[in-house]
Order: structure tokens, then sequence, then C-alpha cells
């Protein structure tokens, strides 16, 4: 899964309310190489650009979750693929 | 991106590096509004009742923004159309495909089947369905009058909502649990050997019968509306 496609993605668990959903947390073995806030300047910063490139359009996640923000529901992540699918008690 | 119910094909998808989700046509996990276009190829014709149909398309235009198109291609009721026949009624049998499933993401024709054992199969009634004839001839709980009939391949259908067959290649794919394997009620030998079949459910469409259930949606236009091959095919708009 590429964060581009993690972008489009939002949690649709029933009951949440609007908005909820999204961003959905990309939980990870390790830590992220990025900072938790571009810096002011960012556009000027070389390394950091570097690292924002890498991340947009050369990472993709393989294995991992993604963690809906307000129910705290985890989506798994295996082989890059996404699996969304909610169970019959859920839908 | 794709998504598709299956996490076996999706995985394939995987394989291939494409980016592809597993979920439910019915609750699409991506945010409302953020797609220029959506596709539905040969997917809502596999739900079985006509809210659900409906819903599937409720939740494609839900996903579009606003200018924003999808195309939504189903098997049509009519596969000879304007005297013309659709590939699926033409192609012999002996389809070269044989690794290929039956269509879930292709608006073409399934595989035809093998040749010789599918002609025994003109009176086909699933499995399940000759069960149910049973108990009820022996007083259990009365079975529902609604039968679902079982298609043969490669012809016309004569009814709306029917179960198509699809063969198992012995090759990659588990096995479930409760598959139905075909009884040939013939005599020969090549008749005795039992393969796996899977009945996947299909509602086919009318003429215009598409067209009506998403004229009834007040969030988008249709745009265009056609056939296509044994499809019935629109274009529609979000407004």
């Amino acid at each position: 899964m590429k964060l581009l496609t993690h972008n489009l993605l939002s949690s649709h668990v029933p009951g949440l309310r609007p908005g909820g959903g999204f961003p959905l947390r990309i939980e990870l073995g390790h830590p992220s190489e990025l900072p938790p806030e571009p810096l002011p300047n960012y556009e000027a910063d070389e390394e950091f650009l570097r690292r924002l490139h890498h991340v947009l359009l050369e990472v993709e996640v393989l294995e991992g979750s993604l963690q809906c923000p307000d129910s705290g529901r985890r989506f798994p992540i295996s082989r890059g693929v996404p699996n969304m699918l909610l169970t019959e008690d859920e839908a | 991106v794709g998504c598709d119910r299956s996490k076996n094909l999706v995985d394939i998808c995987g394989e291939k590096h494409f980016q592809a989700f597993v979920c439910d046509a019915l609750s699409v996990p991506i945010r409302s509004g953020s797609c220029d276009a959506c596709i539905s190829i040969a997917v809502i014709h596999h739900f079985s009742t006509a809210e659900r149909r409906l819903a599937t398309i409720q939740e494609l235009a839900r996903l579009l923004r606003p200018g924003g198109t999808a195309l939504i291609y189903v098997w049509a009721m009519e596969q000879e159309y304007k005297n013309q026949k659709s590939k699926y009624l033409k192609e012999k049998n002996g389809s070269k495909n044989e690794d290929k499933e039956m269509n879930t993401g292709t608006a073409q024709r399934p595989l035809s089947d093998q040749g010789p054992d599918n002609s025994s199969q003109d009176s086909a009634w699933s499995d399940q369905l000759l069960k149910d004839l049973k108990d009820e001839s022996h007083g259990a709980k009365p079975v529902a009058d609604f039968r679902l009939p079982v298609h043969t391949n490669r012809t016309s259908f004569h009814s709306q909502d029917l179960l198509v067959p699809w063969h198992l290649k012995g090759g990659t794919k588990k096995k479930e649990e409760n598959v139905d394997t075909v009884l040939v009620l013939g005599g020969s030998k090549e008749s005795q050997e039992l393969s796996p079949v899977f009945h996947r459910y299909y509602h086919v469409f009318c003429e215009g019968e598409l067209e009506a259930v998403c004229r009834s949606l007040d969030c988008v236009r249709v745009q265009k509306s056609y056939y296509d091959q044994g499809n019935w095919c629109v274009i529609l708009e979000k407004l």
C-alpha cells in the first residue's frame, strides 16, 4: 500500500461521527523517518524533501495495520494489501 | 486503486504491484467525493436483491466528486441484440484460457466449460435443490417456492435470477466446504467423474433496467446508456 492510496482510505466502521474515520493511523514495525509536522521553510530543506519524496513515492507498506482514529478498530495489511472487510456483526 | 470482495483475487493484484484492497461493494472504505472516476465492471449483477443493487450504485456515487463519472457494466438478459449474438453465445467450447477464473473483473464471458460434460447438464438443478426437493417430499420443513435455475453456459438466459456454474480446474484454489459436486445424470463412465462446481448467483439485467435504477438517484445523471457484447452499460455523472 502506497501512501497515496492510504490518502484515499477511510475507516467505515458504522456509527462514526462524520470524518471520524480519516485518516487511518498507519502502524508499522518501526518508527517513521519523518518528523510529525513539516518545519517552516521545508521547501528549502533538502534532507527533508528527500525523505518526503521517498515516503510519498518509494515506500510501500507490506505488513502492518491501519487503525481507525475514532473506534480504534484495526484493519490488517498483508503483502501490501489492506483488508478492509468488516465482520458480519460490524456491518 | 482497485478493490474486490475476494481476498485471494486482490492478493493477485498485490503480487503484480497494483494498488488494491479488500472490501465489500456495499461499504467502500474510501472518502466521499474523492474519486474523479470509478468503474464497476461485472459486479452489481452478483447482488441478489434490487435494494442491494441500488445500494451499490449509491455507494459508487458517494465516492465521486461533483462532475466525476462512473462506468457500470452488468450482464444483459438479452444475449442476442439487434440480431447480433454476443461473443458469449458465439464462442465455441474449448476456450484456450484454462487458468482463468470465471470473470469477476471483466465484462467478457465466463470460460466455456468442457464440451462433452456440459451437454448432459441441460436439465441441471443444483445438488442443493435436489436435496430440498427430497426433504419436501418427506414432510420436512416447507421449502420456499423460489427456485434458482442453474444456467447452461454459453446459452441464452431464461431467467433474470440464476446460478451460473464455474468448474474448479484442479489447481491453485482452495476447495470450499459446501461446494456442490456435479453428479451428472448420464450413464457414461465419463459422467461419473466428480469435479467441484461452484454456483455463482447472477441477476441479469433487462433493457432499460440498469438505467432506471440509476435514474432513481438524485445525485447522478445518466450521461450515456448502451449495450456492449452482452452487457448493459451506463456512464453516470455525479451532480
